[in-house]
């Protein structure tokens, strides 16, 4: 049985898993060498000095944006936040940029990710970061312009390092929703019904791809099993097209239906996908099929030699 | 440009069959052609892009209204840049898979389509195109 993760299950991700050799990579191309951490590193009292004010700053803009404001209710959580931004700000001149400053970097942007904070103000905060610390780095470096210009490109050039894996967070959170969803859709698509003691009925829609096929056939021979069913039948009026692949494996199911000393009955096979079978050569004549689902259930009725009388409903008797 | 009656799709996972599928389904049910016709056409191109995504890996599906003489129909081209069909005939046996699949695939196609054409080269790959025209009412 295929493994289960609902959407109320929040797993702590780990989507977006940089290895530190691709991390070595994405600095490598930026251009980030341990020139930039020295210079970030004597960055460090200047950041030690400003840290306080560029943190007021930043969310004085983040509090006058309402999208943005909705994400600090209250003043405690505001506190909590702006330290934690401070830590981060601090964690820029930090002067170590390996594998330890990688994982911070991100959980920091699966956090985001998961409060729901969109990428545009995410990557906005980055910008804003940048205005702030511009004007302030050139002024402590007023002696050495030369080295202030060197100084914010190391800046920017971790910066832009964060941002990325701030993205590459958020699309692997995105794509691990498609996953999950799609598996999801795999299985709620393919139910298997008891309708009668004895009989199950299999009510495919959409297309029958070979992985949703698979998943079918283990669920439809599970089903008779357990319910210990003489009688399945396999209804394809939602399928709306039955190609040689998709016909092949509904006749390599029923195959296994009856090893397992079950009967299939294909239902919903409508006039249209009846004369395409035909044109595509393939061979039915083993297999009961009926038109519709009502005509099938009569004739699982019969194998199960049951009748279904018409009878003066109860109360309306003497 | 893709609208109803003409446009283009890459061929490169089993999804894009379902992608495939719904552009042939609309050209042709906006042709105006009968529910069984629109069925075969869906079919057929269903066959031809499995083929592509099964033998070629990838490759197109491209699809344009026809008019000849009065009458309406709709081409449909299936092309790849696969390992290509070194013998057609035998391909076009019912029966005949190199995969384990069915083989009916290429003949089925045939059947249901009015008029089918296989252009392929070893290594370099294949082209089928198929139309179909429209039973004047
Ligand atoms: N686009 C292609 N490129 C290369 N070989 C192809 C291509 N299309 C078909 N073939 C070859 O032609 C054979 C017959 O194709 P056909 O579609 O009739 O049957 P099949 O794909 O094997 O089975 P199915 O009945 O499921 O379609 C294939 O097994 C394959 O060897
Ligand atoms: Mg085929």
């Amino acid at each position: 049985m295929a493994s289960r993760t609902g959407p109320l299950e929040r797993r702590k991700s780990t989507a977006g898993e940089v290895a530190p050799v691709d991390w070595e990579g994405r600095k490598a191309f930026v251009g980030f060498t341990s020139d930039d951490a020295q210079l970030l590193r004597d960055l460090r009292p200047v950041a030690e000095a400003y840290a306080g004010e560029v943190v007021e700053e930043f969310y004085r803009r983040f509090l006058s944006f309402p999208e943005t404001r909705a994400f600090f209710a209250d003043e405690a959580r505001l506190n909590r936040v702006k330290a934690m931004q401070k830590q981060y700000f601090l964690g820029l001149t930090e002067g170590e940029y390996g594998e330890a400053y990688l994982r911070n970097r991100l959980e920091i942007g699966r956090v985001h990710q998961r409060i729901g904070l969109a990428p545009r103000w995410y990557m906005g905060a980055y910008s804003i970061y940048m205005q702030l610390t511009f004007p302030r780095v050139l002024a402590a470096f007023a002696h050495d312009l030369e080295k202030g210009q060197r100084a914010f490109l190391a800046l920017l050039k971790i910066i832009t390092l964060d941002k990325e894996l701030a993205v590459t967070t958020y699309i692997a959170a995105g794509e691990e929703i498609i996953t999950r969803q799609s598996q999801e859709i795999v299985e709620i698509s393919t139910p298997v019904i008891q309708v009668w003691n004895g009989v199950v009925v299999a009510p495919l829609i959409g297309s029958l791809d070979s992985q949703r096929t698979q998943q079918f056939m283990e669920r439809l021979l599970e089903r008779i099993v357990e319910t210990n069913s003489p009688v399945a039948l396999v209804d394809i009026t939602g399928v709306p097209t039955i190609d040689t692949q998709t016909a092949q494996h509904l006749v390599e199911t029923i195959t296994a239906v009856r090893l397992l000393g079950a009967q299939v009955v294909l239902t919903g096979v409508r006039p249209a996908i009846a004369q395409t079978l035909v044109h595509l050569g393939i061979d039915l004549s083993g297999i009961s099929t009926r038109s519709s689902l009502a005509a099938g259930l009569r004739v699982a009725f019969d194998l199960l030699d049951l009748r279904v009388v018409a009878g003066a409903a109860p109360g309306a008797r003497e | 440009m893709t609208d109803l009656l003409e446009g283009e799709i890459g061929i490169a996972t089993e999804s894009d069959l379902v992608v495939a599928r719904k552009a042939v389904r609309g050209a042709a049910d906006s042709l105006g052609f009968s529910v069984t016709d629109v069925t075969r056409i869906v079919t057929a191109a269903s066959e031809l892009t499995r083929n592509i995504f099964r033998y070629a890996g990838t490759g197109v599906m491209r699809w344009h209204r026809l008019e000849r003489g009065g009458s309406l129909g709709l081409e449909l081209t299936f092309a790849d840049d696969g390992p290509g069909i070194g013998d057609i005939e035998q391909a076009m046996q019912a029966g005949f898979s190199s995969s384990g699949g069915l083989g009916l695939g290429l003949p089925g196609a045939k059947r249901l389509m009015d008029e089918m054409e296989i252009a392929s080269e070893v290594g370099k790959g294949t082209t089928v195109t198929v139309r179909k025209w429209r039973r004047k009412a």
